[in-house]
């Protein structure tokens, strides 16, 4: 059912925002914030599917960027994480899906993210980005997004699986 | 291989990404601020709550800070430790918050601001480049766009969106982020700007054959009306100066007082105060011993009227310097 499909993506990308603004941004770790919006995306991509990915995607980045304490342009985020959900659905063969592979396209993805968002508002005209800082800013967020795998990526398959069972995409 | 159905959708997806992007791009309020309003509303209150629900996690952020710089600190890593087992961990975070509103009113009382207190419940993702953080005080509390935002320390930055309950804090270290500020102690005036980095500021000075040291500290010398920044708040202390004396550009390095990653209780001031507090609200350890003595002619013209303040706090910061960013954007 396409209704419980976006009831899981909705719950899941909500919660997602909501812990890494509230939690995660507030425990000052070195580096980047633990990017568990961009994981959550990456995890629907690969339990539903291109399709799901890409729609999950646009949906937290418009989530996200509307959000306070949010100051960028709506719709940056939006067309990254757009990008990364329909990458990640679509390239990656159910086959290769052990733990070893779903990690490195996790962090692949989170540092590509932060790269993204920094090379974007530099070509739209922004003036926040500090180059000097962001190959440590890209490289802690694909740590972070390397660690926050294990935990995520299970979880959201299962939540997946049991809600809506008829999905035979794994 | 993939649908017809499909591509539709990722095509549309796109397009309205893109859309979004160019409508927000031509600035202003725009067609978002409606749908950020909307969004704020609702997920103010889940981040409210959730802050609350977080608060004894976020709190051992003073921990992580000093795993940064471990060689220097083990010592009062030891102590914290100590300290931490003999004492539970909620009644140290209400201690904490505590101790933090007695410095914010410390703060506001000397320089008589009238202030509105609130706590940080959300912080934007590094990955953003922009220094902004959520607080829960908005229009129903009084707070309004461009109003100063403190804490014990000193200054934190300025209010930049304002709904209900919730506003935007664009914080001093955003690289966006310029204050006039005033040595303390001297009349020599300056632009600090953000960097991006948590512990470090540019002070550019106005006149290139100032006098500015290590160890001087820097207050803001106010706007017109107080707006967005009111006047005598401490900003930070000057660490290092590049350049000498006439040099065309002399550029001092500042670190704030305020530490922007360990933020929890902080203050908007609503009512800037009548006169210029100049540097008493100053914290008294550092080493600015003739800070004190501009007090006395201060007091001499005692007027009410806040046109009579003295020439440099009087003027716009925006009309008295060719400010590289405007502080209003």
């Amino acid at each position: 059912m396409i209704y419980r499909q976006g009831i899981v993506i909705g719950t899941c990308i909500f919660i997602a925002v909501v812990v890494e603004l509230t939690l995660l941004s507030r425990l000052g770790i070195p580096g980047a914030t633990p990017d568990l919006v961009v994981v959550t995306v990456v995890a629907i991509a690969l339990a539903m599917g291109p399709l799901q990915g890409a729609s999950a995607g646009f949906a937290a980045g418009v989530l996200i960027d509307l959000s306070p304490p949010s100051d960028t342009l709506v719709g940056v985020n939006a067309i990254i994480y757009l990008v990364i959900g329909f990458i990640a659905g679509y390239w990656v063969d159910p086959r290769d899906r052990t733990l070893i592979i779903i990690m490195g396209i996790t962090s692949l993805s989170t540092g590509g993210a932060a790269f993204a968002t920094a090379a974007v508002d530099t070509l739209l005209g922004g003036s926040r980005v500090n180059w000097a800082e962001v190959p440590w800013i890209t490289l802690s967020a694909a740590l972070y997004g390397l660690l926050l795998t294990p935990i995520v990526v299970p979880f959201v398959g299962w939540l997946v699986k049991k809600v809506t069972p008829e999905m035979s995409f794994s | 291989m993939l649908s017809r159905r499909t591509k539709i959708i990722l095509a549309t997806l796109v397009v309205a990404s893109l859309t979004f992007v160019i409508l927000d791009l031509r600035g202003g309020d725009g067609p978002f601020s409606s749908a950020r309003a909307a969004v704020s509303s609702v997920l103010g209150g889940v981040q409210r709550g959730a802050a609350t629900v977080f608060s004894p996690v976020t709190g051992f952020s003073e921990w992580w800070g000093t795993q940064v710089d471990q060689s220097g600190q083990i010592r009062t890593l030891t102590d914290d430790n100590a300290l931490l087992s003999t004492q539970l961990v909620e009644a140290e975070n209400d201690i904490a918050r505590a101790n933090e509103l007695d410095a914010l009113l410390r703060v506001a009382s000397v320089g008589r601001y009238r202030v509105v207190p609130a706590e940080v419940i959300a912080v934007g993702p590094a990955q953003d480049f922009s220094w902004t953080v959520t607080i829960d005080a908005g229009t129903l509390d009084g707070v309004e766009e461009d109003m100063t935002v403190i804490n014990g320390d000193g200054l934190v930055g300025r209010v930049l969106k304002v709904y209900n309950s919730t506003a935007t804090v664009v914080l001093l270290v955003d690289p966006e982020s310029s204050v006039g500020g005033r040595v303390a102690g001297s009349q020599e005036i300056g632009i600090v700007s953000g960097t991006g980095r948590q512990n470090s500021l540019q002070f550019q000075l106005l006149d290139p054959l100032g006098e500015v040291n290590a160890g001087d500290a820097i207050v803001t010398f106010g706007s017109k009306g107080g707006r967005p920044f009111a006047p005598g708040l401490p900003i930070g202390e000057v660490v290092d100066v590049s350049g000498t004396a006439g040099a065309l550009a002399r550029v001092a390095t500042v670190s704030p007082y305020a530490d922007v990653s360990q933020l929890s209780v902080v203050g908007v001031v609503v009512r800037p105060p009548r006169e210029d507090p100049r540097d008493s609200v100053l914290p008294s350890a550092p080493a600015v011993a003739p800070t004190r003595a501009p007090v006395a002619p201060q007091t001499t013209d005692p007027t009410p009227d806040a046109t009579s303040k003295p020439e440099v706090v009087q003027e716009d910061e925006k009309a008295a310097t060719p400010a590289p960013a405007e502080p209003g954007n």
